[in-house]
């Protein structure tokens, strides 16, 4: 616990610097469609009917027209992206940052535990990237209300746990490399994010990599998918899933029998 | 608790990082009270032993037994009665000393705050400052005080002084007698003959990842070997003497001597006689 409010502490900065951009642009961005929306109805014309590349950004299924759709095409790829690199950055330094930083030799001779460093590390990258969400949630719902508009509750409420998981699994993945290396490899980090952010753009169009969905968590966490439907694809979160929990444990096996650097 | 009679048991150790020699077959005994010091050159595998005694690095043959317990299967067990400075003394750079000495008690589960006052008085600890503000020496300041505050049974030091200002090397052993005073034990290595001389009561060589003599200090240090500096006929000398110091001076009648310093032989000369000796 000591090392969870420890860790909690030492990231504090860096969350609420990632949550404040994040959240800031897009609370902007909603802030500006009322701007936007005389000209919005030609402009989601256009969009809708650019073939892949309508597909690949969800347009083909929403339309720029209303500040659903508006939200759920432009915000939500920048929340998900932002998001997503502010975990891939905190998950593939975490543990590494004590090897990398000299202080493996001061954290890993308190009466501790390896199993449980990693423990609590763990919980404080979910704890981060579940307050970077309630941050950045909580920004976009004082962007609609000076809106004075409404979005449907339940899809929000979705997307948004969907789209919090993704950081999770992807944070996670990270972790479990963070838990490999004696250094930090954050370029690799953002490196997986956006491969990630990519390969959901791409398998939406080119069929022959339609198969990519299973891999990247963007797929299940999009937005236009979530807004159109409803409802989560079950399949899909379930893979999310282990996947998180078999990284989780493979970092955790990883990091109680490696030999630490100095 | 029964009280055993070694504070650290090391039977054929040997640790390999890959094709990479770090310590091989090496037995050591450090009984409780000692003041135990561990001499060798850089790179000779004294960090390795320390480092696969706390359990940081995983050694692939042998056993180790501090204070009585197993080292691979009660490691928490035995942090909780170790104090430990490593060579680098890093600490969380934006972090104040005070909450780095403060952390380290709260994991361990312990108020410490009067011996941490008492330490950081003693060795002029300025609390307040961040750790990114600190040169080695005063980072290893902090070391010291994270290391002795809970008050441990075994010390383990990984070259102690080096940074260290002469004053403050007075301090810190003086810290440690006393503690060696009320019971402690203390393992520390170091590349410095002289302060093993002065400190420890026994102490190991180990070169190459070969543990070459454990012996009492003086024993060790009693080579009939010194080391000779001179100014001969006007001719500066400068050699390693083993055998009858009269044999040697009588040598010298008739020479015009200037200048003799006659001293004890450095780390590096004892080591030559103890591999003679192999």
């Amino acid at each position: 616990m000591v090392l969870y409010c420890h860790e909690m502490k030492l990231n504090f900065k860096n969350l609420l610097i990632w949550a404040l951009c994040v959240g800031g642009i897009c609370f902007g961005c909603i802030l500006l469609y009322s701007s936007l929306e005389e000209s919005m109805q030609g402009i989601a014309d256009t969009f809708s009917d650019m073939g892949a590349m309508s597909a690949a950004l969800g347009m083909d299924k929403m339309s720029l027209a209303t500040l659903t759709g508006y939200y759920a095409t432009e915000i939500a790829m920048m929340h998900g992206l932002g998001g997503a690199m502010f975990a891939a950055i905190l998950g593939s330094s975490l543990l590494s940052k004590e090897e990398a930083g000299h202080t493996s030799e001061f954290l890993n001779v308190l009466p501790i535990g390896r199993g449980s460093i990693v423990l609590w590390k763990y919980l404080a990258l979910i704890s981060n990237i579940i307050v970077f969400n309630l941050i950045c949630v909580g920004m976009y719902l004082v962007g609609f209300a000076c809106m004075g508009e409404t979005i449907e509750g339940k899809e929000m409420a979705l997307y948004h746990l969907a789209v919090t998981m993704m950081q999770i699994e992807i944070g996670t993945i990270c972790f479990m490399i963070s838990s490999f290396v004696k250094r930090n490899l954050i370029g690799a980090g953002l490196g997986i994010a956006i491969a990630l952010f990519a390969m959901d753009m791409m398998c939406r169009i080119i069929p022959a990599i339609e198969d990519m969905k299973y891999i990247t968590p963007f797929y299940y966490s999009n937005a236009s998918d979530i807004f159109t439907n409803g409802e989560i694809d079950g399949m899909m979160l379930m893979i999310g899933i282990v996947i998180t929990l078999a990284s989780a444990i493979v970092a955790w096996v990883w990091y109680r029998r490696k030999d630490l650097a100095s | 608790m029964k009280e055993q009679k070694y504070a650290i048991e090391i039977q054929n150790m040997t640790k390999r990082y890959g094709r990479h020699r770090g310590v091989s077959d090496l037995s050591l005994n450090v009984e409780q009270g000692d003041i135990f010091g561990f001499l060798g050159p850089n790179g000779a595998g004294k960090s390795t032993t320390i480092r696969s005694l706390l359990g940081l690095i995983k050694f692939q043959e042998g056993s180790a037994r501090i204070l009585g317990m197993d080292v691979k299967s009660r490691q928490k067990d035995i942090l909780r009665e170790i104090g430990y400075m490593p060579s680098e003394a890093m600490f969380y750079p934006s972090m104040k000393v005070k909450d780095v000495i403060r952390l380290a008690a709260d994991m361990r589960g312990m108020d410490c705050s009067k011996e941490a006052e008492m330490l950081c008085e003693h060795l002029a600890v300025d609390q307040n400052k961040k750790i990114e503000e600190l040169s080695l020496g005063n980072r290893k300041k902090v070391s010291i005080v994270c290391a002795m505050q809970h008050k441990p049974r075994l010390f383990i030091f990984d070259e102690p002084t080096s940074g260290l200002d002469p004053l403050m090397q007075a301090e810190f052993f003086r810290l440690i007698l006393e503690y060696n005073k009320q019971g402690a034990t203390c393992f520390l290595s170091s590349h410095v003959l002289s302060e093993i001389k002065k400190y420890c009561k026994h102490a190991a060589i180990i070169k190459e990842g070969k543990l070459l003599c454990v012996d009492t200090v003086e024993n060790l240090t009693r080579t009939n070997a010194k080391r000779i500096r001179m100014i001969k006929d006007g001719v500066e000398e400068d050699f390693v003497y083993k055998g009858n110091l009269n044999e040697l001076f009588a040598g010298f009648a008739g020479h015009d001597i200037e200048d003799i310093v006659i001293e004890e032989p450095e780390l590096d000369e004892i080591f030559m006689h103890y591999y003679e000796e192999d």
